[in-house]
Order: structure tokens, then sequence, then C-alpha cells
């Protein structure tokens, strides 16, 4: 499933990231986010995700977190 | 020796690199500050045997392969310029993130030194880390650093260290073989990067004991859910601007300024004695309207506006700031924007130009160019004395002049960028993600430090350029076409008067359609501070900061004797100061910026229509509201406002076919794909 699905506080493990940017693919690697590597939503706000990838947090949009699968 | 500091994002760099060079460097608490490489020469007290030592600061970035264009200025100066020496900065508090670059950074050569930074925040979150296993499987030397403290803060053993690394013939070891070809097909170079995750993935856990999980809930994140609520949001983000302006327009700024006010109204006078009765009256009006009254007036607003980037510098070091993008992402999307274009906009109330070239941040051609365009409508240091002279003249109450421009801006820069979308007919969306810097309790000494280097650059500004103009607008108004001085009843006459009126014609719908706001407005692009410089000296007021002068007679019939307009056109004037063409540095800026001649033009056409609308409706509007009657000038403003507007709309429908276009072509590709 997408992680915009997830529940919050649980850890979830990357399967893949599903976009046709090859430029976020690759910069979300550096961060962390890869298949294989945890994450977990921290909040939902309005129409953005606080998530946890490694010791850090990050703001992403619905879009990014629909494309992210878990 | 030349020195390079790299490192993720917001991992203190620009903090290390004052703290080893005793620059000023403007920091924030947030990513992505730095967009340009700087350089500066260590200090002598670290530096005891006077070694030859550069240090260049880059621009953050997670990895070496850029996904905006300011990593780009990291990877090109890295690999095209070989520094002798490069200090990875570390941040402690996310090891495993920050070590991938490391690994990255280890495989070129050149020799490094790991500063583990924010040693103390790390400390304080339970996490504690083994330098020498890290520097031993590192094999290169690591030293913990806390660039924020003044002393025992690791950094001179950190330049030790350097100098050490920097005069060995060591190469620098990778700690991982890689097979490193020059051109790495995608699938191996996706290969290798997955290599070096896994081998710092295991050399943290082998090196790092933390006691608490990262994933746990904390009471900044508790914060961060009321901070970037859906509701509250906003008016969380405008209490906090009202606040700022509250204190720094209100309670301790025109403290300050009468103190201030007063010592130039002690050197306008006692430059008056000293030149007594016999001094060439010209020149003795150069001297004292032009040049003491016109800088003093300027000069004046100084305490307000160093108080109010004190109250900015703080806010940048909480972190609030990048919470204020997410904030904002929601409503910037909807125009095609989104929460990064927030930054530049946050960089730029200091100064356009740094605002404006911290567009570099966002990768999209089309946003970047939009947040180009949009980010001079935020009202900069040098608009801040303008909105403080208009504010404090036309309205008592002064806090809610500057927080309601703050967010007339804001409003502006969504329906902008709204329109723009329209006329480029591009619709493409990008990706949202930002790092979350964690809150911390903002520095009074960096604040302290972040102001006193702002009112240096104000008060060069009004030294120099400010000074320049007053002196050349004093000198117009003076002579008339035959250099004879005008006579005292016949202002009209001068030189300044006769250029500047062709010009006010066209104000007139505005409701300021005198020679002297015009030749202010044209002043204003040199330097925004000039508005209130040029409008002093055309009309012989020096002191605009002692408002009690105006508010004795309370009513705007005093301001109509001074000013001889009244108080909706005084807001428009305003409006129309803000949201028209920044200055010419800031037209630079935006120029190399956009790097198109077309997108220029375009935007100084569009900032102008901006400016010419919104100051006719307020014009108009608030003079319906207060008078009862339309204003002076209102049939022949509105035709211009309909061409604009019409111009505009034929444009946005031109755009929005072009559109329909494009996504045919798309369609037809992606069938061809199948």
């Amino acid at each position: 499933m997408s992680l915009a699905k997830g529940k919050l506080n649980t850890p979830y493990i990357v399967n893949s990231v599903n976009t046709e940017h090859e430029g976020i693919r690759e910069f979300l690697f550096a961060l962390g986010c890869y298949p294989g590597e945890r994450i977990t939503i921290i909040s939902k706000l309005a129409s953005n995700y606080i998530i946890n990838i490694k010791d850090a947090r990050y703001s992403i949009d619905e879009d990014l977190a629909n494309a992210i699968m878990v | 020796m030349k020195v390079a500091l790299a490192g993720n994002p917001n991992c203190g760099k620009t903090t290390l690199f004052n703290a080893i060079t005793g620059k000023i460097e403007h920091v924030g608490n947030w990513p992505g500050v730095t967009v340009e490489k700087k350089e500066g020469k260590v200090k002598q007290n670290l530096n005891p045997n006077n070694e030859d030592l550069v240090v260049v600061d880059l621009p953050g970035a997670y990895s070496m392969s850029p996904y905006t264009s300011e990593e780009t200025v990291t990877k090109d100066f890295i690999l095209n310029e070989r520094p002798d020496v490069i200090i990875n900065i570390v941040d402690s508090t996310n090891l495993s993130r920050s070590l991938f670059f490391t690994t990255q950074l280890l495989e070129l050569g050149i020799p490094i030194v790991v500063a583990l930074n924010k040693s103390d925040l790390a400390e304080k979150s339970g996490i504690t880390i083994s330098v020498p296993l890290l520097s031993e499987k590192l094999k290169c030397p690591v030293i913990r650093t806390i660039s924020t403290k003044a002393t025992n803060n690791g950094l001179p053993e950190l330049i030790k260290a350097v100098i050490t690394a920097g005069k060995s013939d060591r190469k620098q070891e990778a700690p991982l073989k890689l097979v490193t070809a020059k051109a790495l097909s995608k699938e191996d170079s996706e290969k290798a990067d997955k290599k070096r995750y896994t081998f710092v993935n295991a050399l943290v856990t082998e090196v790092e004991r933390k006691k608490m999980s990262p994933e746990r809930q904390t009471i900044q994140d508790q914060a961060d859910r009321i901070i970037t609520h859906k509701w509250l949001g906003i008016p969380i983000f405008a209490a906090v601007i009202y606040l700022v302006f509250s204190i720094s327009q209100s309670w301790v700024g025109p403290w300050l300024a009468d103190i201030f006010v007063g010592w130039i109204d002690l050197l306008y006078e006692s430059v008056a004695s000293l030149l007594g009765e016999d001094v060439n009256p010209v020149l003795g009006a150069l001297l004292l309207d032009g040049i003491i009254g016109g800088v003093g007036a300027v000069i004046g607003f100084l305490p307000l506006i160093m108080v109010l980037f004190f109250c900015l510098a703080l806010l940048e070091d909480s972190g609030y700031m990048a919470r204020v993008a997410i904030v904002m992402d929601r409503f910037f999307k909807k125009v095609g924007l989104s929460g990064r274009s927030i930054i530049p906009m946050i960089v730029g109330t200091g100064c356009s130009i740094p605002g404006v070239m911290a567009t570099r941040t966002i990768k999209n051609a089309r946003q970047r160019r939009t947040t180009a365009m949009l980010t001079p409508f935020m009202p900069c240091g040098a608009k801040l004395p303008v909105i403080a002279l208009f504010a404090g003249v036309f309205f008592g109450e002064k806090a809610w002049v500057g927080t309601s421009m703050y967010f007339l801006a804001i409003l502006v820069i969504i329906i902008g960028a709204l329109i723009i979308r329209q006329i480029t007919g591009d619709y493409s969306k990008s990706y949202f993600i930002m790092e979350l810097p964690k809150y911390r309790v903002p520095s009074i000494k960096r604040a302290t430090i972040s102001m006193f280097s702002r009112a240096k650059a104000f008060i060069i500004k009004a030294g120099t350029i400010i000074l320049v103009c007053n002196a050349v607008v004093q000198i117009l108004q003076t002579f008339d076409w035959q250099f004879q001085v005008v006579a005292e009843n016949a202002p009209e006459t001068s030189i300044l008067a006769s250029l500047a009126t062709p010009l006010a014609i066209l104000f007139i719908p505005l409701g300021f359609g005198l020679w002297q706001f015009a030749a202010a407005a044209v002043t204003g692009f040199i330097a925004k501070e000039n508005v209130v410089g040029t409008l002093a000296v055309t009309f012989a007021v020096s002191n605009f900061i002692d408002t009690e002068e105006f508010a004795l007679v309370g009513g705007s019939a005093e301001i109509n004797a001074i000013f001889g307009i009244s108080a909706a056109a005084g807001l428009a004037y305003l409006v129309f100061n803000l949201f028209t063409p920044p200055c010419f540095a800031a037209i630079g800026a935006m120029n190399s910026e956009m790097e198109s001649r077309k997108w220029l033009f375009g935007a100084l056409g569009f900032q102008l229509a901006m400016g010419y609308v919104l100051a006719f409706l307020v014009y108009q509007i608030g003079t319906l509201i207060t008078a009862g009657t339309l204003g002076e000038g209102f049939g022949p403003g509105l035709i211009a406002v309909a061409a604009i507007i019409g111009i505009v709309v034929y444009l946005m429908r031109k755009g929005s076919r072009n559109k329909q276009i494009s996504s045919q072509i798309q369609t037809v590709k992606g069938e061809v794909k199948l």
C-alpha cells in the first residue's frame, strides 16, 4: 500500500518509490528512504505528512506520500 | 591551503564557518540558507603558526548526485577545484544519513577531516558516539565540535587536524572498496550507493548508542501538530508577525527612535549654527535639508529596523520558519508553487537580493522563475521605513499596518502565481519534501550579531547611495532650467518638478498625482529607502518619527497640509511602492536567477501593472468609503486598469490554450509508448 494510507507511529518498511521523477527517487535514497529501510508517520496535517526517516523528521506532501509504497 | 566545508543541509556549516573565520554570514535554523560558496581566512587565534588557510563554505548537500542547483555548486567545487582538505561536517544527531555523504567524499582521494558537530545536542538526546572507533573505521580524523559555543568547542583541535592532514602526502583511503569507473551506468551507481548505505548502517550500529528511538513522539512533535495545524497554522503565523511588528514599531522601536532622532535634530541645529548667517543659502540648504535632513529621515528609522531584524533573527534561529513553509505549502500548491517558495520569501523580508538568490533551491524552472518574480513583493528591510512612515503619519495604530502589508504581500503573491501559471500554461506539479529542523531556544547573541551586521549595511547605504541621491534631489529642486535658484513661492518651476510632473499625471487616478511623490517613486528604484529621503527633501520635513507632531492635530486635515493627500491616497502610495518592481540591485538578481530576458521583462511589466492596479483600487475604494465619492481621475484610471486587466486576461487565455495542446501531445506520446 502507499504510505498515505499508513497509520501513525507504526514503522513501515519501504517497498518501492513509485514515480516517474528519477530525481526525487535519488534524493529520497540519499536521505535513506529506499527499499528495505524503515519509515514512520509522525503526524498527518492538512495535506502534509510529517515522517521519520533514520534520525530526522521531514515534511512531505500527499503526492509524495502516495508515491512511497510500503 | 584551500579547505572546503561540506555536509548535509542545516548541519551547521555556516555557523562553523563563522566561528573559525570570524565572519558574519547569514545563518538560520532551516535547510538551504546558504546557496553560494563563501570564502574566508581562519582566525589568528585558531591558526597560531599563521598558515595560509582559506576556508570555503559550501551550500549543503545530501549526496554527490545533486538534486537542486545549490547542491550542484558543492559537487562542482569539490570535483573541479580540488580543495586540499575537506572538513566534512556531520550532524551528530543524524549520524547514519550524514555518513552516506561522508562515504562518497572519502572516495575522492582528498584528505577528509570529519567534524562531529552539534555534539552537545546529541548528548542531550542521549546519543553517544565512539569517536576513536568511528575514526578508525572511516580512516580519517574525527573531531567532536560545538560551533555555537565560544570556548571548549573543539575548533582549535579541528584546525590542527586540518593542517596536519593538508601537509601530509598521504592520499585519503576509502573505507569502502568500490569499482569507481568514471562513467558508471545507472544500475551500477545505484548498486554502489546501496553498498555505501549498507556499510554506513553497519558502522552506525557499532559506534552509536541511543537511549531513545527517533521514531518516538516528542514534545516537539506535539508542538508541530498545533503550529502547523490546518486551521490554527495561519492565525498563529499572523499573531507571530503582528507581535514582531508590535515590538519593533509600537513598543521598543519608537522609544529608541525618539532618542535617536533627538541626536539628529541636535546635529542639524549645531551644523546650522556653525554655518551661521553668512553662508550661501543654496549651499546651506544642500547640507542641512538635502544631506542631513534627507539622510537623517532615513537613518531615523534605523532603531525600528534593528529591532525588527533582531526579532526576525530570533524567529529564524528557533526553527519556526520551516514550519511556516508547511503551513503555506497547501495554499501555494493550489497556485502551482510549493512550500519551498516560501523560504526565498522569508529570506526576502530582510533583503530581496538574497531572497531572489534563494530561489535556486527550487528545482522546477517555472516555479523558480515565478518565485523570483514574486519574492520582491515581500516587504524588505528597505521598504520598512516607507511602511513605518505611512503607518505613523496616516494611521495612529502602527502594528496592524505592517502586519496587513505582510499578509497583503502573501495574498498578492498567491494571486500573482495563479496568473503566471495561467499565462505560462505550465501546470506541472512537483513533490514537496523538506527536512524539519529541531526547535531550539534562539540565541540572543546570534540575533544581536545579525542585527548589527544589518544595521551596518543600512548605515553604509544611507551614507553613500542615499546621501548622493538626496543631494541630487536637493540640487534639482533648487534650480530651474536656467540654473537660477527657484523662487520660494514657485517650487513647481524647478528641474525636478518639471521632470517629475509628466509622470505625476499618470498617478492622478491613484490619488498621489504630485510631482514630489512621482520623484520619490523614481528614486525608490535606486534604493527603496530613497522614497522616505526624497519625500523629506521635497516636502522639507526631516522628522518623520516624532509622529506626535502629526498626532497632536489628529485629523487628516493637517496631514493634508503637509503632504497634500488623503489617508486613502497615502495607503495607495504605500501599496504602489511595495508592489512595483524592486530596486535595480534586486532586478539584477532576478535577471541572473531567471536566465531569460523574456521572463525578466515579463516580470517587470507584471510588477508595474500589479502596483498600478492595486494602488488604483486602494485609492478609489478607500475614497469611496471615507468620502462617499469616487476619487479624482477615476475615468482615465479605470480605462488604464481595464486595459491592463484585458491584456493579462488575453495572455492567460492564450496560455491555457497552449496548455491543452501540450497535454494532448503528452497523451499522444503516452499512447506511442504503450
